[in-house]
């Protein structure tokens, strides 16, 4: 009777809501407890299968095996959905199957999560680059140069960065938006000399010669004998009709790489270009003279080969006055006789007669018969520089 | 202790010792008094809905395990999976389902959601907790040896069934355990979904059928713990990553209206699908069951090694891969065609698992391929693949789950982007409306008919024309009194269109307020020298009761079998009588429309 009284009392003990609620939160630790061990047997799993699924597909890209590599990254991200770094090289195996859009898709989701991420930005920029979406690329470009460059070296990334912008700019004609970039790299670029030779490249390219002197000049400083930065720097000075500084260039950069034809040649041009020019200081007025004769000679080569007697030059597109060659043959004819040794010296103003002639033809000759060379080329360019003058 | 019998948990209150803050020593009694006090059914009902959560969050993530590893040890652990296994895994795995439901775990075959709703009508509440181990083990054996199913419904049932089984050792009273199998099957489905606004309205909008503030707490309380448990294990990741989505141009509406037309032919494809197959599978000599799910494992398998692995299990990484555009229009829609004879084949074969992932797979496909070819139709288009592949799967629960309301909630809380809205708004309606006309009976519904059960059918419900008072009421067209008459004036009143004398008057009480007398009240008061006496004086402590235009007729008949004469006024002026009402009329429109 006492037992039964007790289990009684007991069981309206068990049934009391505080007891009900204290047996419940014990049995929920206790199930937290289990389960939080299986989690740990799951998530150590789950990370360990998409680890080695990951460094298969990072040896696959490696190897340029991209259908591979992506069917490695995306069973790596079955195990680990968000993890960065599996997003981000499937995006690239994607990139190398050339299947962009779907590397897009897997960028912008990474953007989403890290929009300062370089890498990132580089490689939507480089889609939109190659789908010709060209505000896009422009404002990845930019977020890549100003982004965060984890494990690298950042402002290495960032230069890198700006020169593929530059090339891309290059690539469509945006010649001012590039030198602004260009300009802005060459003052932040630090001693690396192959970026400096190629910014004074891009610079050269876009006809900026002085930036691109200059930046040869730094190549040349940290590596006096650099080939390309010496016909680079002789080129730019060429360009700048600077011949002084251009043929010590230009001989320095044929004797360091005898193969560079295009240093040579224009070292060649160069050299003409110093030889004939009358207009040089501390010349004797024997040695003006001869070249001045020299010059009126080749340009009457030049007048007669480009304007036969009596006929008509072959027209050049948008040449305006095909039959002035003519002329300035008829005029050359009938100076031909006066421009001797004798009669300059009895007549010096001819020198500048003779000269404006020699320009004269050398000019039209080349707007109506084609680019000219050797001789011809080197009084052009003596015309140019004396243009004004 | 019986729950059932603490109603008067309240009245006890008074007899906790006055002094309140004085370390006094509580008599037995008042004790119990006090901790009724702090435990009323209500309040317990609400802590227990809390556990519930947690245990059936606890239940779903050791789920949502069983299924990986399932997956990973039966079908391998790459992407690319070898043709042996594709062929032989879900072939072997549903031999050995077919065992298991037929001899161990009857109950464990479908869906869930019927079973829930059967509990809740039919069997008190009742869910065998044998129903949730052979759920959990026969669902993630499907699931993960790749039988074309999803763990949605599944947690669904196995969260029910472990609420009921702890309402059953708490001995709950009857119309509380009736109430938490839905409360456990909304915290089972908010963790597999990671979605607790969508799984309490699809519970409240399909299991449940009505909203009262009690349940809502409830469902609310055991949906947010069970994900919070879910989100502590698993993250806090949606079921997708999902892409940037929005509508720029209104005139794009258009472009979903055509996805919503496609997604409601779809449904109907799929529903008529189950509802064709399920019962001539179920007709098939016995034997056959034990090779059914064999035999669809099988024919998916082969599915999966002629070029569409996809199809396989529950199908979310595609659904995310479909999102951020990596199939072409033309394969998506040939995976949506193929993921419908996929999963029917598991789902007629008797295989246990649920239709939302499917369904959201289904849509998601649908949704991106329709996408896909109207943009290279309209290349100004300017939603992106993963915009419709989340409309599409809203879309394909509305026309094929027929949920609309979880349909629209249940993509903007996974996308959590609210300017999808209006899309997916468009899409689901037309969906639905389509799913209606050509299957006028929703799956769940088609479903429980088979099984030879008669559950409530909660859209027909929602459809149900509600019958009102002002459906009933008639005209005032004899007098109304006033109450400073006198019973003199009243009674000429009442005599003056003689011989058509009403039985019964009404009486306007000043200032609001109404009241009634009969003629023969009247006449009785007049006899007996009150003929002097107000109406007021007579009638006082006499109100009645008034209704209103909208009330419904169900209302309208709780206070005309009491009153005679109810009137009917107006919600903006009291004092404005519309119309009147008595138990005939009522009758009578209800016998009206039983007929008609």
């Amino acid at each position: 009777m006492a037992n039964g009284s007790m289990r009684l009392d007991l069981r309206n003990s068990l049934r009391q809501e505080p007891v009900i609620l204290t047996l419940l939160t014990i049995l929920a630790v206790l199930f937290f407890l289990a389960v939080s061990g299986l989690s740990h047997i799951y998530h150590t799993q789950q990370q360990s299968l998409g680890n080695r699924w990951f460094d298969r597909g990072v040896t696959d890209l490696n190897a340029q095996r991209f259908e591979r590599a992506v069917s490695d990254f995306r069973t790596a991200l079955l195990y680990s959905r968000d993890d960065y770094s599996y997003e981000f090289n499937l995006a690239e195996a994607l990139i190398g199957l050339k299947r962009t859009d779907e590397a897009y898709a897997y960028l912008i989701n990474l953007w989403d999560e890290e929009p300062e991420n370089g890498l990132v930005n580089l490689e939507l920029a480089r889609i939109a680059a190659h789908k010709h979406e060209t505000d896009k690329a422009l404002r990845y470009y930019h977020n890549a140069i100003y982004a965060t460059w984890s494990d690298s070296d950042e402002e290495l990334e960032r230069r890198t960065t700006r020169l593929e912008l530059i090339d891309y700019l290059l690539g469509i004609g945006a010649r001012t938006q590039a030198e602004s970039e260009l300009i802005a790299l060459a003052a932040n670029l630090g001693d690396d000399a192959a970026q400096q030779l190629r910014v004074a490249d891009l610079f050269a390219r876009i006809k900026d010669y002085e930036h691109a002197l200059a930046e040869y000049r730094l190549v040349l400083a940290s590596d006096r004998n650099n080939p390309a930065a010496l016909a680079g720097l002789g080129m730019s000075a060429f360009q700048l009709s600077r011949y002084d500084v251009a043929r010590r260039y230009l001989e320095a950069a044929a004797a360091a790489n005898p193969n560079d034809s295009q240093s040579a040649e224009l070292l060649k041009t160069t050299e003409l270009v110093l030889r004939l020019d009358p207009y040089q200081r501390q010349l004797s007025v024997a040695e003006r003279n001869r070249i001045v004769i020299e010059g009126f000679a080749a340009a009457g080569e030049r007048v007669k080969a480009c304007s036969p007697a009596g006929g008509v030059p072959e027209q050049m597109p948008n040449s305006s006055a095909p039959n002035n060659l003519a002329a300035k043959r008829a005029k050359w004819e009938q100076m031909k006789n006066q421009v001797t040794e004798q009669g300059l010296r009895r007549n010096p103003d001819l020198v500048d007669a003779a000269m404006d002639l020699v320009f004269d033809i050398e000019r039209q000759s080349n707007a109506t018969c084609g680019p000219a060379s050797g001789a011809d080329l080197a009084l052009l360019l003596i015309a140019r520089l004396h243009e004004g003058n | 202790m019986d729950l059932s019998t603490k109603s008067q948990g309240d009245a006890l209150v008074e007899e906790a010792p006055a002094a309140i803050g004085m370390p006094v020593a509580l008599p037995r009694r008042s004790r119990t008094a006090f901790l009724r006090s702090i435990f009323s059914e209500e309040r317990f009902f609400l802590i227990l809905s809390v556990f519930i959560g947690v245990f059936s969050g606890l239940s779903v993530v050791c789920f949502r395990f069983a299924i990986d590893w399932c997956r990973i040890y039966l079908l391998g652990s790459g992407y690319t999976l070898s043709t042996s296994r594709l062929l032989l895994a879900p072939t072997l795995a549903g031999l050995v389902i077919a065992v298991l439901v037929i001899h161990v775990f009857p109950l464990a075959r479908g869906s869930g959601v019927n079973q829930t709703k059967a509990a809740l009508f039919i069997y008190n509440g009742y869910i065998p907790l044998r129903t949730a181990v052979g759920k959990f083990i026969t669902a993630a054996l499907a699931i993960g040896s790749g039988h074309s199913l999803g763990p949605e419904d599944p947690s669904l049932q196995i969260g029910a069934s472990l609420a009921s089984a702890i309402g059953r050792q708490l001995h709950l009273s009857r119309d509380r355990m009736r109430l938490i199998a839905p409360v456990g099957a909304a915290a089972g489905l908010a963790a597999a979904f990671n979605a607790p606004i969508s799984a309490v309205l699809f519970v409240i909008e399909e299991v449940i059928g009505r909203w009262t503030a009690g349940i809502l707490g409830s469902v609310v309380l055991s949906a947010v713990s069970s994900v919070v448990v879910m989100r502590w294990f698993l993250g806090s990741e949606s079921l997708f990553r999902i892409p940037p989505v929005e509508l720029k141009q209104p005139s794009e509406l258009i472009a979903y209206a055509v996805l919503g037309v496609v997604g409601g032919l779809a449904s109907v494809v799929f529903s008529s699908g189950i509802a064709t197959l399920r019962p001539r599978f179920k007709a098939l000599p016995n034997w056959t069951q034990y090779f059914q799910p064999a035999l669809a494992g099988l024919l998916i398998g082969l599915i999966a090694v002629l070029g569409a692995p996809q199809v396989m299990g529950a199908g979310y990484e595609y659904i995310d891969e479909a999102m951020h555009g990596q199939f072409t229009w033309q394969f998506l829609a040939i995976l949506a065609g193929l993921k419908i004879v996929a999963t029917l084949l598991s789902f007629v074969s008797g295989t246990p698992g649920g239709m939302f992932a499917p369904t959201l797979f289904i849509g998601a496909m649908l949704g991106a391929a329709v996408g896909g070819a109207e943009h290279v139709l309209l290349p100004h288009l300017t939603g992106s693949p993963g915009t419709y592949a989340l409309v599409g799967m809203g879309v394909l629960f509305a026309g094929f789950l027929r949920v609309p309301m979880t349909s629209v909630f249940m993509v903007l809380e996974v996308s959590g982007n609210y300017s999808i809205i209006v899309p997916v708004i468009v899409a689901n309606t037309f969906a639905y409306v389509i799913s209606r006309k050509l299957q006028p009976t929703a799956i769940f519904d088609i479903l429980t008919r088979q099984d030879g059960l008669d559950l409530p059918s909660m859209e027909e419900q929602r459809e149900e024309g509600i019958l009102r008072v002002e459906d009933a009421m008639r005209p005032v067209t004899d007098p109304v009194l006033k109450a400073e008459e006198t019973l003199e004036q009243a009674w000429q009143r009442a005599n003056a269109n003689a011989p058509e004398v009403p039985k019964v008057l009404l009486v306007q009480l000043s200032p609001t307020g109404w009241s009634s007398v009969t003629l023969e009240e009247l006449k009785t008061m007049i006899k007996e020298g009150k003929n002097t006496l107000t109406l007021a004086s007579v009638l006082a402590g006499r109100q009645v009761p008034f209704l209103h235009p909208d009330h419904s007729l169900d209302t309208a008949l709780r206070y005309v079998d009491r009153w005679p004469l109810v009137p009917v006024v107006s919600r903006a002026d009291f004092r404005q009588l519309e119309g009147v009402i008595t138990q005939q009329d009522v009758l009578k429109r209800y016998r009206d429309f039983g007929e008609g």
